[in-house]
């Protein structure tokens, strides 16, 4: 199975981030009991490992989508085989369950993988802290029940998201064995009137609530509990609905890949499968929210308490550097999502430039050169990513602001709305590896694409 | 292009001297074309007949630009194409050689007229008047007018061929390539289809070569070559389909 390898670095991944996340908080939670003055309490355990759950779950979900659409996209180019196999008397069923299976190994052997590296990458980390004296010894085990937890999720997800993917085998009948239907018919749109109006109702409740809680802010810092609420609402709508919005946002990108034949033909292909684009770019536009977000957030806190500190000035005293760091700490651990997310769009474009194997033939006979092909691979990818991209700085900037606006518009000094600080340093770091990733992401398919030779390609079914 | 042992005859649009191909390395050695030469008359509709391993195909590609020769040499019209670059053979492709395949000849994210405009979009222009002239005619010729803003998968198998066969046609190319245009349609729009080819031959003086193993193909056609091993076998003007397909038996006969 061509998605296997992506499987596994996915699995991988999800686990060794989960296992190092909690392996840190419980090195430092270690050292938080063993400190005289944090004392004993166990509020810091219990808010690290919370925190760390929040960012594990987060990544898991994101490795979930990857994982569905790569499986949804292996079975579609694998439709003439599972065809043949039907043919030959296989059941749908059972075609679908061989490849859950293969999910569910897939995920336990990165699951146990990304275990052990988490484990090793976290006491690197520990370690470098000791070295560096900003921590002591911590007096920790490095082997927790709690471990279990990335682990067993990770083996569930990639076996549940393997499943869902495989949905699409239901509908290969025996007869395209026999031909005739060399091109799959783009995947149809399916109506789902109760997912879309799910989605679209979450969507505008939770940015009501969202903006109430903007209002509420004004007045009182509790406006900020509100604002998460109806911010949480409003993301998992946007995401429910994800094949609503983003392929009209691909198309509005598409138009500036240039109108030339291999400008116009990348944008149509990077929308050919609504869904399957759907998937490829969610998961980048998680990431890079949540990224912005936090870096929005804290940037229009920064704006706010230098507002309160020309009225306050020892309150908010050293208050500048903390923010730093904490900017600096949650862009990784939330990034890590974006990561995983990478994988999927490099491994989506891949197979997909594979299963066009034969229509890459056609496009060199009639007269596309190598450079042409390449470029067209180029721009598909440069599609996806800016897409994704764009999306999540606009979602992120906008739930930035108002999460700073919620919690501290009825801070003395401020009593108003403000526009939104802007975290350059983080923009400058989501566009560069936006960048980065368009250009890995198309350097193997572009490459293949170039150097197919036409006879070659068209012989292919 | 350079030193040409034989000069190229105007009235050729195509030709090839001792033309050989093989594949693979010296114990897997699979000789595809062994010493094949000939010409194809401008203006004339010829078919490419052989059974399957005949080497027709790949005589086709070679002579179309899209694989290179083993030994022997190629010429379009008077131009030396055997030793071309890629991308010199790309500019050819695209500017003088038209193709009709069997299937799969259009791009699915593409509609009709994006199609057919496909081969001046990537020489970055877009058709003159007069080009623009002809293709609005071959539009209505093929009675293509109302689907120029379909995709291909919204069209039949004989509408697709026609679009197809209206792209080859558009930027009045050299020569069009036809491989077993017909292969995947019903006998009455594989009867259309090689009309279409047929009179675009005889009244706008288009040249085409079709490869095929169907006699009643090329009995469309004004001349027939038969290969067989990789070797030109027999050549014959225009023949009724029974007396092809007894040619075709006789040689299937002594294989």
């Amino acid at each position: 199975m061509t998605g296997r390898v992506p499987g596994l670095l996915v699995a991988a991944l999800g686990s060794a981030f989960g296992v190092a996340l909690l392996q840190i908080s419980g090195a430092l939670t270690a050292t938080a009991e063993a400190d005289p003055d944090v004392g004993a309490s166990a509020t810091v355990g219990t808010l690290l490992t919370a925190l760390a759950l929040v960012f594990m779950a987060i990544a898991v979900y994101v490795g979930a989508i990857v994982t569905v659409n790569t499986v949804a996209t292996v079975v579609a180019g694998r439709a003439r085989r599972i065809a043949l196999l039907r043919l030959l008397g296989s059941s749908a069923v059972a075609q679908r369950r061989a490849i859950a299976r293969e999910g569910l190994i897939t995920g336990a052997v990165g699951a146990l993988l990304g275990a052990v590296l988490g484990t090793l990458a976290a006491r690197g980390i520990v370690e470098v802290g000791v070295a560096l004296g900003w921590l002591p010894r911590p007096a920790y085990g490095w082997a927790s029940p709690a471990l279990a937890v990335p682990v067993v999720a990770v083996v569930l997800t990639t076996w549940l998201s393997s499943w869902l993917g495989s949905r699409r085998v239901l509908t290969v009948t025996p007869l395209q064995a026999l031909g005739s239907s060399e091109q799959l018919s783009a995947e149809e749109v399916r109506a789902r009137p109760v997912r879309n109006a799910t989605a679209v109702v979450l969507a505008v409740l939770g940015t009501a609530v969202l903006l109430l809680g903007v209002g509420v802010g004004l007045v009182s810092p509790l406006g900020v509990l509100i604002g998460v609420l109806g911010g949480i609402l409003s993301f998992s709508g946007l995401v429910m609905g994800a094949h609503l919005v983003m392929p009209p946002a691909l198309a509005l990108v598409g138009r500036l890949l240039g109108r030339g034949a291999a400008g116009r033909l990348a944008a149509a292909n990077a929308r050919r499968h609504p869904e399957r684009s759907s998937r490829t770019t969610i998961g980048l536009v998680i990431g890079v929210t949540l990224v912005t977000m936090f870096g929005v957030a804290i940037e229009s806190f920064r704006r706010m308490v230098e507002a309160a500190q020309a009225a306050q000035p020892d309150v908010y005293q050293g208050i500048g550097p903390m923010l730093d760091a904490t900017t600096a700490v949650f862009s990784v651990l939330v990034g890590f999502s974006a990561l995983i997310a990478g994988v999927g769009l490099v491994n989506s474009l891949s197979l997909s430039v594979l299963q066009r194997t034969r229509e890459l033939g056609l496009l060199r006979a009639v007269g596309f050169s190598r450079s042409q092909l390449s470029r067209m691979v180029l721009a598909e990818s440069a599609q996806l990513t800016i897409t994704g991209v764009l999306v999540g700085l606009l979602l992120g900037g906008f739930y930035g602001w108002c999460g700073a606006q919620a919690l501290l518009g009825s801070a003395p000094g401020v009593g108003t709305l403000i526009p939104p600080g802007i975290p350059w340093t983080v923009l400058a770091v989501v566009v560069v590896v936006a960048a980065v990733l368009t250009v890995v992401a198309a350097a193997a398919p572009a490459r293949r694409a170039a150097r197919l030779s036409p006879v070659a390609a068209l012989g292919v079914e | 292009m350079s030193d040409t042992a034989s000069p190229p005859s105007p009235a050729l649009v195509a030709r090839v001297e001792d033309l050989g191909k093989s594949y693979g390395t010296s114990s897997t050695r699979v000789d595809a074309l062994r010493g094949v030469t000939l010409g194809l008359r401008r203006g004339e509709f010829t078919a490419i007949m052989g059974p399957s391993g005949s080497g027709k195909s790949t005589l086709m590609h070679i002579m179309a630009g899209l694989d290179s020769p083993s030994s022997g040499r190629v010429w379009l019209a008077e131009q030396e194409i055997g030793g071309m670059t890629d991308a010199e053979l790309t500019l050819l492709r695209r500017r003088r050689i038209g193709f009709v395949f069997q299937s799969f000849n259009l791009v699915p994210t593409l509609d009709i007229e994006g199609n057919l405009l496909l081969p001046f979009e990537l020489d970055g222009r877009r058709p003159d008047p007069e080009e623009r002239a002809w293709i609005d005619r071959l539009e209505t010729l093929l009675g293509l007018g109302g689907r120029l803003r379909h995709r291909p998968h919204e069209l039949s198998g004989g509408q697709q061929q026609r679009v197809a066969i209206a792209r080859a046609l558009a930027t009045r190319p050299d020569l069009v390539f036809a491989d077993e245009p017909t292969g995947n349609l019903d006998s009455r729009t594989g009867r259309e289809v090689l009309e279409l080819l047929a009179s675009a031959s005889r009244e706008h003086g288009q040249s085409i070569a079709m490869v095929t193993h169907d006699p009643i193909a090329a009995g469309y056609a004004d001349r027939i070559l038969f290969l067989a091993d990789g070797v030109l076998v027999d050549d014959r003007p225009r023949l009724p389909a029974a007396e092809i397909s007894s040619i075709m038996l006789a040689m299937e006969a002594a294989a």
